[in-house]
């Protein structure tokens, strides 16, 4: 696209003015949502979105709390509007679904409720919202599981449905979803409550469009629109000309070790910017596959975090970017693929992504890879002291990779997730389980000018037994890899009665295994890698781990030489 | 008699006192001494002494805001300090919620700990969350660790362990052990500062509790002493975080709990002097330099918080809930490039500030904006103290803003000024619309240096219909510690599944807490009858990892009734209840408060002389207004005046619009309908 092409605003007061309207209106749907909900997955983790879109569903504004729903409501509004023309629906209309394949879902626990909002009776916007259910059927609790070999086994399948017929809240449709749930009242309370949620989103903007009047609202959209894309195509005009290409994988299919490569191609051409995965391999037996609504977030992820992590979420951005996977691939899988993982594979595309954007960016905007999965530990046994059963499930985070500008973070979760941990006095007060450690992993960190950030430890003992255990990780194989001459980080490992003559380590996708009275289970997940030559590191730097004990003697002596930590040391 | 009241911030030290004879405020302030804050303390007081001839036994209430403690943690400037805690749990303020503080920018990192980890000390010893033994306190390794915290040098231990909410026997005996081992070290337990479950945010509290403690210590050693040396005798009062006044005992035990010590004064004051007009329902909003703070007041009674970052660092006890935004009269306006026009978050300060202070700033701020449209005058900010260039900021808003954009000088000026309002009014619903609020029920009291200027457009983008502009907006923190309480909070966690059977335990635990918020008032010298005692429940559903606040009538509520209440409170604050879903307990919450504080002054009795100063041209929306210009002290009560006008007074200046109304009510109070 040739520049002279690039419009400019009307107004540019008056949208930034709009803006902060806008964003304050975003923020009070997501905020009524979280405090709403009932479900700790939504109310405590905040996997949950809220989104605000035109009439022919282009996304005007989004608050979000995890990367991975970037855009992902356009999907559901998208399908919303193939399946239902505006023309045929009816004010207090309010539509769900979940299908990754029939409804631009991204996995069946994601459940969208799309509203339309009338004005002078006709369809003007959709507020829409997206929010992750702790369980909606399937094979395992959670519904999602590494092994699950088809859709079908992740639970129930929804496509565009009515969940409101002119203000009538279909209450059989809602019995029929929370009777699939193995927590049902969870499900009744919080479906209700995104359908408020965007009830709410829908009397802001009618009160929007009553202050400045619909048709300046639409053209103060169109300003928005015209403003974000004009600043997203001046980065990529700041990017080298070219294609660059970069590799990652995941190490299992989620049956058995079965890796499967991901390529990432990032092609700019003057302002364009087209992302494809072609040399991308198969689809996945298990259930790490990833369709188009979860890539396009990971795609817009990297160029948020490496372009301009303060452009604003809208189409403006994610008009401007092309993006593509071969059919059939881990990347766009064929229906009824398994989904429910993909968490973890997307994280690894963010890793293929940013080693291909890199080539064609400045050398600040390096950045080496992290821990890039989201590890989960799912436990399953007796709330303490009670008879009832539990289902306990945490994702835990790792390294972030070394940087340009500075060390990794150390043990925080990277990329396209970042919920917040349970700590570990609740979940005694709340399980029969006891954590025994919850740290990071010291020599974890790849070395190199900067260090990577440093894995987490976290063991968690069954003093009575009868605790089900199921995990899904990756990263076990091979370490994070550095940058710019920096080493890779500690991979990934899954052990069961760590220190003990019975120590055993597992496979990350062990499911249902059984720890009886006293047995431990430890997750240590990867460290980020390094950035630059180890030589170069700071010795002050170097002798502020050592004193701290994140790394050894014995290994920095292996990485940074003997004469480095001798002189390091000496500083001390 | 006379009660005084002062606020030290960053800048200025202000004071406010009054004479209870016959209820006249005197306001001054003192330039504030960063190096020894009490310093300037004691100038100002002598000043006042010796000025009016005032005997310092004459002063029945000395009271005190001081961010000392948000300044060292914000400077980094506490002592080194070392934590002992339970084996497994080094890491625990490593690693925090395990969340990045960015999603998409990686330059924003988790801040380092305030201790080294090398200084995170294990012990073996563990107890389970019903507070049962599983593993005994190695007190040789406790001796061990405080040997290796007090030969690293450090001043300070915290001593945090696992489920010690629950029971602090272990960290008791730790601290003997530390205390035997460093005689001189601040020690802080965790059990004490802040016995509730979830052991980060303890940990966390507890550590800059400590970090802070040995200087905020010798602070008030100093300032104790510059009182004596005057020949003060009342004993001073401390306001902390939740807006409550406490003895310098209890700030030398817990210094954290002053992080919103200034702010929550000014919380507290606009309250009670927006009600003395007759305005229970407010949003307060205080514009500084660099930043603008906004709470809301519901009720007459201002909204509370359990936590909140203190230069990233979670610190939970109870507090006033306010909002802080970037936004203020120093705050930036530049053009991007891709044309669209951001005011901050980046802001000139005070060094180098305005484009027309000439002291080297070269973008036009927010200030600039209000130079150029007339808002302010060269003549009347800062009393004349600083030579304005005017020109310098027109010409700077010309070439950055106005020639890009295609505007008149005067509308990119006003540009700027409509979105610095935007960008507080988002600030504003935040705390209000986001939190189930209605706006048009609430008026905006506005005060700090700068608030006044901007109220009138703020509450016209909010959808307000009031402004309220105390007397002397700019000591509206002194004012308010006159006006507060004696009051501290207490807590314990003990989660149990609600029943009428287990009712009578929870009693009992609140009859104990009774009996320590009774010592805790005998210890701040409050009298039997001015005593009030508010029992609160934290409780939640089933399942939930959320908790609501129940408050409970009396402390002999029956169960039905806390269940009631219970329901009617998760109602409110999430639209709706579950009529047969077990109900668990998570936290008691005792809050004892004790009457000290002053009614705000209402009467107002102006200076008789006309209140006319001048006129001169001010921009609005819609062109140049000759605007009449007010001397606020001299303005007869309950005068209509019509706007466009502006009002003068020592410590700000406040814009009436176009079509807006002001007056000033019997109270002093002015009130401006939008």
């Amino acid at each position: 696209m040739a520049l002279d092409t690039k419009k400019t605003l009307s107004d540019p007061i008056a949208m930034e003015v709009f803006t902060n309207r806008l964003l304050a209106v975003a923020d009070e749907i997501g905020t009524s949502m979280i405090r709403a909900s009932f479900s700790s997955n939504i109310k405590e983790r905040k996997d949950c979105s809220v989104a605000l879109f035109s009439a022919d569903g282009r996304l005007i504004a989004q608050a979000s709390h995890i990367p991975l729903h970037l855009g992902s409501l356009m999907g559901s509004v998208g399908a919303v509007l193939d399946a239902y023309s505006t023309d045929r629906m009816v004010e207090g209309d309010v539509f769900i679904c979940n299908d990754p394949y029939a409804a631009g879902g991204t996995h069946t626990p994601d459940i969208s409720v799309v509203t339309p909002v009338f004005v002078d009776g006709q369809v003007r916007y959709f507020t829409a919202n997206i929010g992750h259910h702790s369980d909606v059927g399937g094979t395992v609790p959670g519904s999602i599981h590494g092994g699950a070999t088809s859709i079908f086994e992740e639970g129930l399948r929804l496509p565009v449905m009515k969940l409101c017929r002119a203000g009538e809240l279909d209450e059989d449709l809602l019995r029929m979803i929370s009777l699939n749930s193995r927590s049902s009242e969870e499900r009744w309370l919080d479906i209700k409550v995104q359908a408020s949620a965007n009830e709410r989103g829908a009397r802001l903007l009618h009160e929007m469009a009553d202050s400045l009047g619909a048709d300046k609202v639409d053209e103060l959209v169109e300003d928005l629109f015209t403003y974000t894309a004009n600043r997203l195509r001046n980065r990529i005009l700041e990017m080298q000309d070219g294609t660059a290409t970069f590799h990652s994988k995941i190490e299992s299919d989620g049956l058995g070790p079965v890796e499967v490569p991901i390529q990432a191609n990032v092609t700019v051409k003057g302002d364009r910017l087209i992302v494809d995965f072609e040399g991308t391999g198969p689809q996945a037996r298990g259930g790490l596959n990833v369709v188009a609504s979860a890539l396009n977030a990971s795609v817009y992820y990297v160029v948020k975090t490496l372009l301009d992590p303060y452009l604003l979420p809208n189409s403006g951005m994610f008009e401007g970017i092309e993006i593509s996977a071969p059919k059939g691939s881990l990347l766009n899988p064929i229906a009824p693929a398994a989904t429910g993982a993909r968490s973890i594979t997307c994280n690894k595309v963010v890793r293929a992504l940013i080693g291909a954007f890199s080539q064609l960016l400045p050398q600040e905007k390096a950045q080496a890879a992290g821990q890039d999965i989201v590890p989960v530990m799912v436990f399953a046994g007796k709330r303490r002291g009670r008879d009832e059963g539990y289902v306990y499930l945490e994702s835990i985070g790792g390294g972030a990779g070394a940087r340009y500008a500075g060390n990794g973070m150390d043990g925080v979760h990277v990329h396209v997730t970042n919920s917040s941990n349970l700590p570990i006095e609740p979940l005694e007060i709340e399980y029969d389980l006891v954590v025994d450690e919850y740290a990071l992993v010291d020599d974890s960190s790849g070395a190199g000018q900067y260090r990577g950030g440093m894995g987490i430890a976290r063991q968690i003992s069954a003093p009575n037994g009868g605790v089900i255990f199921t995990a899904r990780s990756d990263g076990h194989k091979e370490g994070a890899p550095g940058v710019a001459g920096g080493t890779s980080g500690r991979p990934a490992h899954l052990i069961k009665n760590a220190g003990t003559d019975a120590e055993q380590e597992l496979d990350p996708m062990v499911a249902n295994l059984t720890l009886d009275k006293g047995e431990t289970i430890r997750l240590e997940t990867p460290g980020g890698g390094g950035y630059g030559d180890p030589a170069k590191r700071a010795e002050a730097a170097l002798a502020h781990d050592l004193r701290d004990g994140r790394i050894s003697t014995a290994r920095a002596e292996a990485l940074y030489g003997p004469a480095k930590v001798a002189q390091a040391k000496a500083l001390y | 008699m006379y009660r005084i009241g002062f606020d030290v911030g960053g800048t200025f030290t202000d004071f406010t006192a009054i004479n209870t004879t016959d209820g006249a405020a005197t306001h001054f302030k003192t330039s504030s001494t960063p190096h020894d804050p009490s310093e300037a303390i004691e100038t100002g007081l002598r000043h006042f002494v010796e000025e009016r001839g005032i005997s310092p036994d004459q002063f029945e209430f000395v009271g005190h805001g001081t961010t000392v403690a948000t300044n060292m943690v914000i400077e980094r400037r506490g002592v080194p300090t070392g934590l002992i805690t339970t084996q497994g749990a080094r890491d625990v303020l490593e690693i925090g919620r395990q969340t990045r503080p960015h999603l998409y920018d990686y330059d924003i990192t988790k801040p380092e700990p305030l201790v080294e980890r090398y200084m995170s000390i294990e012990v073996p010893e563990r107890m389970n969350a019903d507070g049962d033994v599983l593993v005994p306190l190695d007190e040789d390794a406790v001796r061990r660790a405080a040997e290796e915290i007090r030969d690293a040098g450090m001043q300070a231990v915290a001593i945090c362990f696992l489920h010690a909410y629950r029971d602090g026997r272990h960290e008791r005996r730790a601290a003997e052990i530390v205390r035997e081992v460093m005689p001189e070290a601040y020690v802080s337990i965790s059990s004490d500062v802040l016995p509730e479950f979830r052991e980060f945010e303890r940990f966390s509290t507890t550590v800059i509790n400590a970090y802070v403690g040995p200087r905020m210590d010798r602070y008030l050693e100093r300032f104790l002493q510059r009182l004596q040396s005057i020949g003060f005798a009342s004993a001073p009062r401390t306001i902390h975080s939740n807006g409550g006044l406490m003895s310098v005992d209890t700030v030398r035990a817990f210094p954290v709990r002053t992080c919103l010590s200034g702010p929550a004064a000014g919380v507290v004051g606009a309250a009670k002097v927006a009600g003395a007009s007759g305005y229970p329902n407010i949003v307060t909003y205080d514009v500084g330099g660099t930043s603008t703070d906004v709470s809301l007041v519901l009720e007459g009674r201002p909204a509370f918080t359990t936590s909140r970052l203190v230069a990233d660092y979670p610190v939970r006890c109870p507090m006033l809930d306010i909002n802080v935004i970037g936004a203020g009269g120093g705050s930036i306006a530049a053009l991007d490039d891709a044309g669209a026009l951001k005011v901050g978050p980046r802001s000139a300060g005070a060094f180098p500030g305005p484009v027309a202070y000439g002291k080297g700033g070269t973008e036009p701020t927010t200030t600039d904006a209000n130079l150029v449209l007339g808002r302010l005058d060269a003549d009347t900010l800062l009393s004349g103290r600083m030579t304005v260039d005017k020109e310098a900021a027109r010409k700077a808003i010309a070439t950055q803003i106005a020639a890009p954009l295609g505007l008149s000088v005067e509308d990119a000026a006003l540009g700027i000024l409509r979105i610095a309002v935007a960008n507080m009014g988002r600030a504003i619903r935040a705390v209000s619309t986001e939190k189930g609020h209605r706006l048009s029920d609430f008026a905006l009291f506005a005060y700090g240096g700068a608030g006044p200027l901007h109220a009138a457009a703020v509450a016209v983008e909010t959808g307000m219909k009031s402004v309220l502009v105390p007397a002397q907006p700019g000591t509206m923190c002194a004012r308010g510690i006159l006006l507060s309480d004696v009051g501290f909070d207490f807590v314990r966690t003990g989660v149990s599944t609600a029943s009428a059977e287990a009712w009578p335990q929870i009693t009992a635990a609140f009859a104990e807490m009774y009996k320590d918020g009774d010592a805790w008032l005998d210890g701040e010298g409050i009298a039997p009858e001015a005593r009030e005692m508010q029992y609160v429940v934290d409780a939640r559903y089933d399942g939930q990892n959320h908790e609501v606040q129940v408050v409970l009538d009396a402390i002999d509520t029956t169960y039905d009734a806390f269940l009631k209440g219970f329901r009617a409170a998760h109602r409110q604050e999430y639209g709706y209840d579950i009529a047969d879903r077990a109900v668990e307990i998570v936290n008691l919450r005792l809050s004892v408060k004790g009457a000290s504080g002053a009614d705000p002054d209402t009467t107002h009795t102006p200076e008789n002389a006309d209140p006319v100063m001048g006129k001169r041209q001010v921009y609005f929306d819609g062109g140049w207004f000759e605007t009449t210009l007010y001397d606020r002290a001299k303005l007869p009560v309950d005068q209509v005046i019509n706007g466009p006008a502006i009002l003068q007074e020592m410590s700000s200046t406040t814009i009436v619009e176009p079509g807006q109304t002001v007056r000033v009510d019997a109270t002093g109070t002015m009130i401006i309908e939008v």
